[in-house]
């Protein structure tokens, strides 16, 4: 392994490290592998806004299932 | 590319779910275990995720992380997490300073994401956000403004309006940079200094250091921005307030330092050392504020078009919110510094209690801790004074005030209370028991020489639920001072009472003063008076009050008060009131109590003064009772027969019976006079205050109840034996009505004296035999008459008796006169009388309504 992916590896889990650490302080309940997918999706460019909401509405399962109608599934 | 990332993304979608789907423990399937990829439930969740995830595309806010992150530091902030606050604003730093690959591009959608999470899951456990409903603007501001920021974007976003701001940002030809730049060069031309500058030295100011531009005036008396630097009038006003802080401080640290180094421990006292201490506490915590403050006033401000890199800096506008909490706290400081500075010890602790009565919550808790500093001495003082019987004040800061005086009077004139050092709340009556307790430990220490006050005191303190230890009281526990003090109170007076009365024995003392002084042991009273009589008729200087004592001595002995106790004996004295010139013994006599300690509290100088004057009334009625029934012992009818008078001339016979009568009428008179009035002060003053007297005693709860009924015993019986104030007219006809009496007695003794020896005549003229018998007894004899008739013949001697007899009657005449007017003016003296009491005696003497008859126009 060249040195440079070494040292963004090293960066990338220090930076998930922080991530949880604040994530904790914050008491949002999220794990760390799901924090992970969180900014990866984040870096993607994805709205946080949108995906707080789908923490959020998932978290509070199973209550929406209902809502969700089967035929209306999006592409 | 793009292909690429779609695929990751759908993937990163597919898996985020799963997580959240295993996570959930309200999953009804399959709780904690991985979730069926296939399964319709599973299927559903990630439909839906997908549709939230593709609705919303855009985010409502502009990229910030740095203004994110200090608005989630806030709110820790807020809700009292301040470690929390600290340890995320150093994870947010190292955070945000991991660039390069590898690391977290998107760091502000990370933040964002973490706080609408954690917004979201507090919010779902509240039940509802009270940020968005009232946002505290003094402590919130930031995150009102984001959160009416998200609000906003949200509206604009309906609206079609999508990313606003991250367009404008990356225009470079855009007007709004134009116009912000522009701005910047104005703000830049218009300020010489530059804001941080300023921030700086306002925060020099507020800890009372000059700073470069702002410096302490004493002409304005503030600390001001010195004319010579070029800056808007606005930036101006707002140093100049916010320097108000430092111009406060500059005058709490003053006092403190004052306080603790200038003057003399005396003037300040443990109760303002409390005080300094208390401030000199707040003061830390404000310079910690400032500290963090200094910290963050070196971080540059953006102006608004430069990228907010940081953001943590200190604007005057942020410093004035900043400000906002330690300038109240200061100002009420300052006010408390002003109000306390003449004053001290209970007077302070009053002063600055006043002010705690304050609405607002911030200013109330404030209040609080202070009071409970400041008062914590006092407090202490009191818990002593109360368990301990110490005056620990070396200050003279305490509401009780001791003073060295003799024994007797400890506990009348030992301790009193200063009502200037009286903090206002503890109530007087508080005060006063607090004051009684301590007094009475004191009292049973020195006079009554008592130790078990001690175990007492422990007890109270244990019903009460504090310890003795120091330090079990503070400010606002009242109610466990009150009940410390009841109790302690209560235990301590009922163990004074126990001493009192079983050790020293007050109700028998009380009973042996009434039996001996107010002469309410009638066999002694009437034996003393026998033997000491003929003393007493002696003047005055030629008695010897040691005759007197040894008289004294064989009138208890052949007594019933032999039987006594010898220690009560042992204190009943003979004493010789100071006398003049002309007065006999009867005058100056008198019976004196020995009390001692701690008796002598009750039984002081005064109050024995008034006994004795009591005693010399009751001593004087008794020897007026005494007289008349020494006259009645010649006068009894029987003594005289008549028969022996045959011999006589008719007329002079006549003339001896009438006059006899006359006599024995005006005996009568007085006798019942006499008799009502010592039925009346025997019975319905002396008897009926001893009851009364007694039954108080038994409800006494402490020694001033005992003191108190004491009092108004012995007040009772000056007032209703005539002795008080209002009744001196008639104290005054009584004595001369009195006097009276014995020139009555006197005339009668002599009346008899001479019809003895006529009788003796008349019969020694039949019987010569019995003329040496006789003329011895003559020789003997003080009256003038007799010896004129030795020699006279039958009709001289009629003729003397005649004479005799005529002289007597008009003597007679005379006092029976002068008794009629006087009893007149004494009895119409009566009705006059305040004290219900007496109009009893006015009905007693007159019960036949015989006077009332006498004189109708009365």
């Amino acid at each position: 392994m060249d040195p440079e992916a070494e040292q963004a590896a090293r960066t990338a889990r220090e930076s998930l490290d922080l991530a949880f650490h604040m994530s904790n302080i914050l008491d949002t309940g999220l794990d760390r592998h799901t924090l992970s997918v969180l900014i990866a999706l984040c870096d993607l460019g994805l709205n946080p806004e949108a995906l707080a909401a789908v923490v959020k509405e998932l978290q509070r399962e199973p209550s929406p299932m209902p809502i969700v109608p089967t035929s209306s599934s999006p592409h | 590319m793009e292909e690429e990332d779609q695929r990751k993304l759908t993937d990163l979608v597919v898996e985020l779910v799963r997580r959240l789907l295993s996570q959930n423990p309200l999953n009804p399937q399959t709780p904690y275990s991985d979730p069926d990829l296939r399964s319709p439930h599973f299927q559903q969740s990630l439909s839906y995720a997908v549709r939230i995830l593709s609705s919303r595309l855009t985010p409502s806010i502009a990229p910030d992380a740095a203004a994110i992150a200090e608005s989630i530091k806030r709110r820790l902030a807020t809700e009292g997490k301040s470690a929390d606050a600290l340890t995320f604003a150093d994870l947010y730093a190292k955070f945000a300073s991991k660039t390069g690959p590898g690391s977290v591009n998107n760091k502000w959608a990370v933040l964002y994401l973490l706080k609408i999470i954690s917004e979201d899951r507090k919010s779902a456990r509240n039940g509802l956000d009270s940020s968005v409903f009232l946002p505290n603007l003094a402590l919130n501001g930031v995150e009102g403004e984001n959160s009416s920021r998200v609000l906003r974007g949200r509206e604009s976003r309906e609206k079609g309006w999508s990313n606003g701001v991250l367009l404008v940002a990356k225009d470079p030809e855009n007007l709004r940079d134009i116009a912000f730049k522009e701005l910047v060069n104005v703000v830049k031309e218009e300020n010489e200094v530059s804001e941080e500058v300023l921030v700086r030295d306002v925060l020099y100011a507020c800890q009372g250091i000059d700073g470069k531009h702002v410096k302490f005036d004493s002409d304005v008396d503030g600390y001001v921005l010195s004319d010579s630097i070029k800056v808007p009038k606005a930036t101006r006003i707002m140093v100049r307030k916010l320097c108000e802080l430092g111009w406060l401080f500059r005058k709490v640290k003053g006092y403190i330092s004052e306080s603790m180094d200038q003057f003399p421990a005396e003037d300040v006292g443990t109760v303002g050392q409390a005080f300094c201490a208390a401030l000199q506490d707040e003061l830390s915590e404000y310079y910690k504020l400032l500290a963090v403050l200094e910290a963050q006033a070196m971080n540059p401000i953006p102006l608004v078009s430069e990228n907010a890199s940081s953001g943590n800096y200190l604007s005057l506008r942020r410093l004035s919110v900043w400000f906002a909490e330690p300038m109240v706290k200061m100002r009420l400081m300052a006010v408390l510094v002003d109000k306390c500075r003449v004053l001290r010890g209970g007077a302070m602790a009053g002063a600055i209690h006043l002010h705690a009565q304050h609405g607002d919550p911030l200013v109330h808790d404030f209040m609080r801790r202070l009071l409970r500093r400041v008062c914590s001495p006092l407090f202490e003082m009191v818990r002593s004074w109360v368990l301990e019987g110490e005056l620990e004040d070396i200050f003279a800061e305490f509401f009780i005030v001791g003073q060295p005086v003799k024994a007797e009077s400890l506990w009348r004139e030992g301790y009193r209370l200063h009502a200037g050092m009286l903090p206002s709340f503890i109530s007087q009556s508080l005060a006063q028991r607090i004051l009684r307790t301590g007094k009475s430990i004191n009292f049973l220490r020195v006079c009554c020489d008592d130790r078990g006050w001690a175990d007492t005191a422990t007890e109270a303190a244990a019903a009460a639920g504090t310890t003795t230890r120091r330090g079990g009281l503070g400010y606002g526990e009242t109610d466990a001072l009150e009940s410390l003090v009841v109790e302690a109170a209560k235990r301590i007076d009922k163990h004074l009472l126990d001493v009192m009365y079983k050790r020293y024995r007050f109700k028998e003392h009380c009973l042996a003063i009434k039996r001996y002084l107010l002469l309410g042991q009638g066999d002694f009273v009437q034996y003393l008076m026998d033997v000491v009589g003929p003393e007493l008729s002696e003047p005055a200087n030629t008695i010897s009050s040691f005759k007197l004592a040894g008289l004294l001595e064989s009138a208890i002995r052949s007594s019933n008060a032999q039987y006594d106790d010898p220690d009560i004996l042992d204190r009943l004295r003979v004493k010789m009131m100071p006398h003049g010139s002309g007065d006999r013994g009867w005058d100056v006599f008198s019976l004196e109590y020995d009390a001692r300690v701690p008796l002598d509290t009750v039984f002081t100088e005064s109050v024995m003064t008034r006994y004795l004057r009591i005693f010399n009334f009751l001593w004087k009625l008794r020897r007026v009772e005494h007289a008349l029934i020494g006259a009645w012992k010649t006068m009894k009818p029987n003594c005289i027969t008549s028969h022996s008078f045959n011999k006589l001339q008719h007329a002079v016979k006549l003339q001896l019976l009438s006059t006899l009568r006359r006599c024995q009428v005006l005996w009568d008179e007085m006798n019942h006079f006499v008799s009502n009035l010592q039925y009346y002060i025997m019975f319905e003053v002396l008897e009926v205050s001893w009851s009364d007297f007694s039954s108080e005693m038994e409800v006494a709860k402490d020694l001033d109840d005992l003191l108190a009924a004491h009092e108004k015993y012995l007040h009772s019986i000056v007032e209703k034996s005539l002795l008080g104030e209002r009744s001196q007219n008639l104290y005054k006809s009584l004595f001369v009505l009195f006097d009276l009496i014995l020139r009555f007695r006197s005339h009668a003794d002599r009346l008899y004296e001479g019809i003895h020896e006529l009788q003796a005549r008349t019969v020694d003229s039949s019987l010569p035999s019995r003329d040496k018998n006789k003329s011895r007894k003559q020789t003997n004899d003080r009256s003038s008459e007799p010896g004129t008739w030795l020699s006279d013949g039958r009709k001289a001697l009629t003729q003397r008796a005649g004479e005799f007899l005529r002289n007597m009657q008009q003597d007679l005449d005379a006092i029976s006169k002068e008794y009629t007017s006087l009893l007149e003016g004494f009895l119409a003296q009566l009705p006059v009388q305040q004290h219900i009491d007496l109009k009893f005696l006015l009905f007693r003497l007159d019960f036949t309504e015989f006077y009332r008859q006498l004189h109708p126009t009365k």
